[in-house]
């Protein structure tokens, strides 16, 4: 079995498999059509959500079993909560009902402002208790983390726990692994790449291209 | 004259795989007298389970009962078959670990000859009708007439042709499909057409028979066919009857006419009879007076079939039994259980209990499978490095998949796997083979396959949702080797096992690749990789003997 390895603390990558660079290829290549691109993609997300669900805590309980026999097992807490920074990170959405069927999804709206050129909130919409619950960022990029940081803010302004927020990606671009961590020690990213570089335009390299144009085909 | 092609004696439907419907207690005869001597000779097996005592013996009053015919001929040769000390030589000698020599390696085979017309056929029907075996292979002479030239078939359409002598069949033909299905090989029979009087460009594939009848006037001519049959069987008709048979047949049934079946008749078919068919009586083991009017003849020979299958049955059984012992450290073989984490943990809890809905259980159960399917393309390794473009011209060194991959599914427990196999790989060929457990006895049984074209070439999926004594798993994967599939591109995945069934299967095929979901213990070791029970465990000792998993997912309990 192929252990999810901490690559420094609180840095959750996937095991490098054959089959999970093959799945990356193909993502990567842009030649690769939309409906290859979202079906691969979602298998990826899948196993980023099913990482992020093995973070969580669950209850030691006793299962009476088909045949009566008595299994010590544990119990799903189902306090989680998924919140998508609109919009590529809404195509990550679906991977995590895949998991969760009742999960709930917040959205944050966040855009590059034109005039200073920083990102700026412009939308946010997430459930009461939200301060209770553990919470998956989902956002497939991070590159520089402007944009996941500043939705941290916001999780944590509405009392959420930083210990209790994952934050999953697809790619990660070291630059910004170490900027989202120098601001927030504790929360886990779970991360399916790390690629080498962030390029002059603050792109990853080598990347896969803009995923959200990538997966909603504009 | 017409222009009806003559033919010897075809019958009705040439060749017929005849598969049953599966039924409960198919090895077992209705009546008490074969319940009891089953569990007799089971018994006996507890002492020597593969002794080269032949039961024969036991039915030799029996038999001799059938031999007081007119013609005074005692021609009692009961010839130990070798077939089960066979079975007992590759035991004592296996290679590495053990073989598995499924049913169909060893099919019983039936002869069944007699005159045309003396009710060969009939009979042949009979004992299919009454054995209700999985897979009983009837397999006619017709089928395997020498193609003709363009000279003879002109004779023939003027039934002038003589069909009715042995040099008209290909008997080498049979002689090799018989011995390649006695090898338990998938084998190709040809198709005769004796509207053409040629051979046709279809073909009939049998695989995995547990009785192969033969039929036809020359069944027990050749000698090295004599050397492969279990039990010959010759029909002793008088030649008046098989004449009398022959017109009703003929002119009723195939429309020709009274003077051309006469003339056949007396040029070609009663002096062939005569000359090649009647001696052919010496070597049978048994002679059926009267054709299938014999009902007392017909019933004690079924009666001796059925027990000589509970006999194989019981051996196959016992063998299947044997197979976990002398195995290596479990970690040496492809085998992955998935961790115990939180997830799996909580999910096992889910599927275990016995409150939980069914559309939670079919749910939890869809993700655990993907969970498998995705740890079992980690034994897939055969990648090529690409090179891809990716964001704004940058490079990406990646790997491509070169193997396609191929599902198994074995009804109805691997099909628990099929939404996720759907999800993992959209356009994926599904096959699938149906094994079932006999209820009495629990010898498993191949009842269907179906299996995607050039599987060979492919890396093969194979799901079982539950192995319990690993029979099925074991008969399955012996289906793919038998389709030219190599060991070490199958990986078997499953999500509950017992470590006895793993066991089995590791010891006869240690090169298959093994995904569990969830050893069938009640306790969780903190390491998932560590066995639960290393030595000299038994079937008792694990929980979840029974299916309960695709019962649950199908919503039929």
């Amino acid at each position: 079995m192929s252990v999810p390895s901490e690559v420094h603390k609180n840095v959750i990558l996937l095991p490098q498999t054959n089959q999970l660079i093959g799945l990356y290829s193909i993502i990567r290549d842009q030649s690769t059509k939309r409906g290859d691109f979202v079906f691969y993609s979602d298998r990826i997300i899948r196993l980023l959500v099913e990482e992020g669900l093995n973070q969580l805590p669950v209850e030691e309980t006793i299962i009476k079993c088909h045949g009566s026999h008595e299994y010590k097992g544990a119990k799903f807490l189902g306090k989680i909560c998924g919140v998508s920074i609109v919009r590529a990170g809404e195509s990550m959405e679906m991977g995590l009902r895949d998991c969760c069927r009742s999960v709930r999804i917040g959205k944050i709206l966040i855009q590059r402002d034109e005039e200073t050129a920083l990102p700026k909130l412009f939308y946010e919409k997430l459930p009461e208790d939200i301060s209770e619950r553990y919470v998956f960022l989902l956002d497939p990029m991070l590159a520089t983390g402007g944009s996941a940081m500043m939705a941290v803010e916001v999780l944590l302004r509405r009392g959420v726990k930083m210990n209790r927020i994952f934050f999953l990606n697809l790619l990660a671009a070291p630059e910004g692994i170490e900027h989202f961590q120098s601001k927030y020690p504790d929360i886990k990213i779970i991360t399916g790449g790390i690629d080498e570089k962030l390029d002059e335009h603050k792109y990853i390299v080598p990347g896969l291209g803009d995923f959200g144009d990538r997966y909603y085909c504009i | 004259m017409t222009n009806h092609t003559s033919t010897p004696s075809p019958a009705p439907s040439s060749l017929s795989v005849k598969i049953p419907k599966p039924r409960r207690f198919s090895r077992i005869a209705p009546d008490n007298d074969s319940t009891s001597s089953f569990f007799n000779s089971s018994d006996q097996l507890t002492d020597s389970p593969f002794s080269e005592s032949h039961p024969l013996q036991a039915t030799t009053s029996t038999s001799a009962l059938l031999f007081g015919n007119e013609n005074g001929i005692s021609n009692l040769h009961i010839e130990t078959t070798n077939s089960h000390s066979n079975v007992h030589s590759q035991l004592q000698t296996p290679l590495h670990g053990a073989s598995y020599i499924p049913p169909w390696t060893e099919p019983y085979i039936i002869g069944i000859a007699g005159n045309s017309g003396s009710g060969k056929t009939s009979i042949a029907q009979k004992i299919v009708q009454e054995l209700n075996q999985p897979w009983t292979v009837l397999l006619s002479f017709d089928n395997f007439y020498n193609p003709l030239t363009e000279d003879e078939r002109k004779l023939a359409f003027s039934n002038n042709f003589d069909f009715d002598t042995p040099e008209s069949l290909d008997l080498n033909l049979v002689v090799e499909t018989v011995l390649s299905l006695k090898k338990g090989h998938k084998t190709t029979i040809p198709v005769y057409s004796f509207e053409h009087h040629n051979r046709t460009d279809k073909t009939i594939t049998i695989y995995g028979a547990n009785v192969i009848i033969i039929e036809g006037i020359y069944t027990l001519y050749d000698p090295r066919l004599l050397d492969i049959m279990d039990l010959k069987i010759y029909v002793d008709t008088d030649l008046d009857i098989c004449l009398a048979r022959r017109l009703t047949r003929d002119i009723l049934y195939r429309g020709r006419d009274l003077s051309g079946c006469l003339q056949q008749w007396e040029k070609f078919v009663k002096p062939n009879a005569v000359k090649y068919v009647n001696p052919t009586m010496n070597n049978a083991d048994l002679i059926i007076p009267r054709g299938l009017d014999n009902v007392i003849a017909i019933n004690l020979m079924i009666k001796h079939i059925e027990k000589q299958l509970i006999l194989k049955s019981s051996q196959h059984l016992k063998y299947l039994q044997t197979l976990d012992i002398k195995i290596r450290d479990l970690n040496e073989y492809n085998v992955k259980i998935l961790p115990i984490n939180n997830q799996t943990k909580g999910i096992n809890s889910i599927l275990f209990n016995e409150d939980t809905e069914r559309s939670d259980f079919i749910f939890y159960f869809d993700r655990i499978s993907t969970i498998i399917i995705e740890e079992g393309l980690h034994f897939i390794n055969d990648f090529e490095p690409i090179t891809v473009t990716a964001a704004k011209s940058y490079q990406y060194q990646g790997l491509k998949l070169v193997d396609d991959i191929v599902a198994i599914s074995i009804i109805r427990s691997g099909d628990c796997f099929m939404n996720s196999i759907k999800k993992t790989f959209p356009e994926i060929s599904i096959g699938k083979l149906l094994i079932q457990s006999d209820s009495k006895t629990g010898e498993p049984q191949l009842h269907y396959d179906s299996i995607p074209q050039d599987i060979q070439q492919n890396k093969i999926m194979l799901f079982d949702s539950q192995i319990i004594s690993g029979a099925a798993s074991i008969m399955a994967i012996q289906v793919l080797l038998d389709h030219d599939c190599k060991p070490k591109d199958i990986i078997l995945c499953c999500y509950l096992s017992t470590e006895l069934g793993l066991r089995r299967i590791l010891n006869v095929f240690p090169e298959v690749n093994i995904v569990i979901g969830k050893l069938s213990n009640i306790n969780d070791n903190a390491d998932g990789s560590k066995w639960y029970n290393p030595e000299n465990c038994k079937d008792t000792d694990w929980q979840f003997r029974n299916r309960f998993i695709d019962s649950l997912y199908f919503g039929t309990d």
